[in-house]
């Protein structure tokens, strides 16, 4: 990365407030996806309804976002590294609008779930909601260091997310089995499985962006897959 | 790209303005039928260095040059070549268009005349016109050509040029910043030309418009002080450069 200040203080300062806005964006999506997995875990009726609100905020940052990237390709040009940065922070500022979504969509969910929820039901979905959002932090850490190394480790990681996901979807399918009326609940529970599950895969997506933008190169070979849901025997 | 020949190999050349080194050990490929696009910040080398391609130097009395310059394999740097026929392979177009006090047709025709590449003047008309079609010229000056070239505007004027380059049918033409002084239409209608022009010849050209090198070029070098300090695609240059001052230059960081 290059230390030395940009001769244009006018351009200096339109390149950092797009890396600020992206990690301010960055920020309130982390905190929303951890609100939403508290939320679903302890059946926080309330905190979704939160949740499902602040989402805009994260919907105007990329807007935002979307607006500067905008005006420094046409004003700049930019090269090198900072045509890395621009496109770069355009994809992963997209792939935070997508987890903030997701998130939103799994709080919609917790409103029509029973406040006791079967135990059985929330300890791999927590385990699971956990290990995205430190997925999520971690990237997050990793963009705003640069560090190459995190971007891999994070991007590797995402086969413990389908590893658990595989998991939680078995669990939710084993307790739909045992009684057909829990055709509802499960169908519910399978929805949030998968949003989390696709949310650790813009985190995953975050991580490429952050390679690129660094190495100026695409993280090479298939990323390392967990098991594809396929409901055990 | 890569499977192209190489039209010039410059190695070690060092070229010195009395006590002042302007090019210090400069080792660079331009490959045949490609447009190789050199940038830095004034002073760096870039155009001394296309002017030891066809021997400009020579007639600056305190230059002294030292390496080796080979076209197509065979040395220019030295005093058997002949300068006139080296001139006739390579030619120019420079910053600011310069055409002969003359008209549209002898501007053209002149260099053929004197190179002797017609001996009638149906040979030469035809040459004329060839050329001034070649640099997209030909509709808008065939009703005026016997007005002098200096009536035309800036691009016209520039576009001329590059007719008078290609009259004598070089094999590469070196372009010394050559859209400088044009404005963005001008400018434009010059890099089109380019375009169609590097299927026939080879290009060097010297910019200081860093978007003009991503545009018209394959290959761009990058000159500081006098060195070279890296030479790769374009695309490889301007996207993810291997060495820190290209991409503290290109990214506005010291100029």
């Amino acid at each position: 990365m290059s230390e030395e200040k940009r001769i244009v203080k006018s351009y200096e300062e339109e390149m950092q407030s797009l890396n600020d806005d992206l990690v301010k964006m960055g920020s309130l999506t982390e905190s929303q996806l951890s609100d939403t997995i508290q939320a679903i875990v302890k059946i926080d009726k309330e905190a979704a309804e939160n949740i499902v609100k602040n989402d805009a905020q994260i919907n105007e940052l990329r807007a935002k976002i979307d607006d500067q990237i905008s005006t420094v390709l046409v004003k700049r040009a930019p090269m090198a590294i900072d045509l890395r940065t621009t496109i770069s922070s355009l994809k992963i500022s997209h792939d935070l609008e997508r987890i903030g979504d997701l998130a939103k969509s799994v709080a919609k969910k917790i409103e029509p779930l029973p406040i006791d929820l079967p135990p059985e039901l929330t300890g791999s979905l927590k385990r699971l909601g956990e290990l995205v959002k430190k997925q999520l932090n971690n990237v997050l850490d990793a963009y705003i260091s640069k560090s190459k190394d995190k971007a891999i480790e994070v991007w590797r990681n995402d086969e413990q997310v389908d590893d658990l996901t595989h998991i939680a979807m078995n669990e939710v399918a084993n307790f739909l089995g045992k009684n057909k009326k829990n055709l509802e609940l499960a169908t519910h529970l399978l929805f949030v499985t998968k949003n989390i599950e696709r949310a650790g895969d813009h985190v995953t997506n975050i991580a490429e962006s952050l390679y690129y933008l660094i190495e100026g190169e695409y993280l090479e070979g298939a990323r390392p897959k967990g098991k594809e849901f396929v409901k055990d025997k | 790209m890569t499977n192209n020949k190489v039209k010039i190999k410059t190695e070690k050349l060092d070229v010195f303005y009395g006590q002042k080194q302007a090019l210090k050990n400069v080792n660079l490929e331009i490959f045949n039928r490609e447009v190789t696009a050199l940038i830095g910040p004034s002073g760096c080398g870039k155009s001394t260095y296309i002017r030891c391609i066809n021997r400009m130097n020579d007639v600056i009395e305190t230059c002294k040059i030292s390496g080796s310059i080979k076209i197509d394999g065979q040395e220019i740097n030295n005093k058997q070549i002949d300068v006139v026929r080296l001139r006739e392979r390579i030619g120019m177009v420079f910053q600011k268009p310069n055409p002969f006090p003359k008209s549209i047709y002898d501007n053209v025709a002149y260099g053929p005349q004197i190179h002797g590449l017609a001996d009638h003047k149906d040979k030469l008309d035809q040459i004329v016109q060839t050329s001034l079609k070649k640099s997209a010229l030909w509709e808008e000056v065939k009703d005026r050509l016997d007005e002098p070239g200096t009536s035309l505007s800036g691009g016209q004027q520039q576009r001329l040029c590059i007719a008078r380059a290609i009259s004598v049918n070089p094999e590469v033409i070196l372009m010394d910043e050559p859209c400088s002084a044009l404005d963005p239409i001008a400018t434009a209608k010059i890099e089109e030309l380019m375009e169609e022009l590097k299927k026939t010849f080879t290009i060097v050209i010297v910019t200081h418009s860093m978007a003009q090198a991503v545009r018209v070029s394959q290959r761009t070098g990058f000159f500081h002080l006098g060195n070279l300090i890296e030479v790769d695609t374009t695309d490889k240059m301007f996207k993810n450069p291997n060495n820190k001052m290209t991409q503290d230059y290109i990214t506005g960081r010291f100029g």
